[in-house]
């Protein structure tokens, strides 16, 4: 499997670079380069991600953060409006309080 | 990414609670993806049960695949994922033609499947489905995505979605496929089903008859009308999870 769980605490600043190299890796670097990525940006507004590919990118966190982050256990309190204008700079907050 | 092969193709798959003794397996519909039980529904489900979603071929992130889309060999592609998962049976749920994909793997294989959840399982005979397939074209995609109560969508999505109509409709044997399909409501199968089956439709759904029909057939089956239309699995999500949990885990009550 592709899991790697890393145990070192990272700042805002490098997780919000690790989510943006998920995106990248999920809808490929000829759309990425297009688009100025932000804290602001939102999954369904600014990146244009679908749900299937909300679920590859929720996958990479999984792997990479491993039982600390209960990232799936968090959206699942989410309904389908709030998924839609979920903002990267959330998902920081989130990451870095369950660190 | 899980991604595994069945049969050589590749599947992608969904786990969930892998440790629980029991599985529930859910099959999304035509168009949709396992995304469709991912955030909301198999959360809940996954509170006690060991949980499996798969893309069918061609969706999601699964291989595409050019023929095959009659319900014999979806069911067929069912009992290949359970063998090479090597689970025996299990609890089984679909949505809209994932239901029907559902309804004929408990009708093919009664022993793999304990109890059976329908959700907004169209009747196949009805025209709406077909005339949508044939209807198809890329202007009226977007003027469906687009429309009055939609999200004005980017051109990314957009060629996305576009390229897996195209594929499916023009490039795979689904629309004569799901043509041989027509009759199956009538078939002599459907009365035959013993597992205890729940129906949850949407209340201003087009399919609720459907779901009357079936519940009409199916000996051991209860019928909710739920409150929303085909897309109660995201208008009701948390009720669905929670109805079916409770119906997996308990005894249907009987008359």
């Amino acid at each position: 499997m592709d899991t790697i769980v890393t145990a070192v605490k990272l700042n805002s600043n490098e997780i919000f670079n690790l989510l943006k190299q998920f995106i990248t890796e999920v809808i490929g670097e000829e759309f990425i380069e297009e688009m100025d990525i932000s804290m602001e940006s939102s999954f369904n507004k600014d990146l244009e991600m679908d749900s299937i590919e909300i679920v590859a990118f929720s996958e990479k966190i999984k792997a990479h953060f491993g039982e600390r982050i209960n990232f799936t256990g968090w959206l699942s309190n989410m309904d389908i409006d709030q998924l839609i204008e979920l903002k990267l700079g959330m998902i920081v907050k989130f990451i870095e309080s369950c660190q | 990414m899980p991604i595994i092969k069945v049969n050589n193709r590749d599947v992608h798959i969904q786990e969930l609670n892998r440790g629980a003794p029991e599985t529930i397996l859910l099959v999304h519909g035509m168009l949709g993806n396992l995304s469709v039980y991912y955030f909301r529904i198999a959360p809940i489900l996954a509170r006690h049960f060991h949980v499996v979603m798969y893309d069918l071929k061609s969706h999601g992130m699964s291989e595409k695949i050019t023929s095959g889309y009659d319900l014999n060999s979806l069911t067929d592609d069912i009992a290949h994922l359970l063998e090479r998962l090597n689970i025996s049976s299990v609890y089984l749920a679909g949505y809209s033609f994932g239901g029907l994909i559902s309804l004929k793997m408990a009708a093919r294989f009664p022993q793999q499947v304990k109890k059976l959840v329908l959700i907004e399982a169209p009747n196949p005979n009805d025209d709406k489905t077909r005339l949508m397939m044939d209807a198809y074209n890329k202007e009226s995609l977007e003027n469906y995505l687009n429309g009055p109560d939609k999200k004005k969508q980017g051109k990314r999505l957009l060629d996305r979605k576009h390229r897996l109509y195209e594929h499916l409709f023009h490039e795979t044997t689904i629309k004569k496929d799901v043509l041989q399909e027509r009759d199956f409501f009538g078939a002599a199968e459907i009365a035959q089903i013993g597992q205890d089956t729940l129906l949850l439709y949407g209340a201003h759904s087009p399919c609720l008859e459907a779901g009357e029909n079936l519940n009409a057939k199916i000996r051991k089956s209860e019928l909710f009308a739920l409150n929303g239309d085909h897309d109660i699995p995201l208008q009701e999500p948390e009720r669905i999870g929670n109805m079916m949990e409770m119906f997996f885990r308990t005894q249907l009550a009987q008359a």
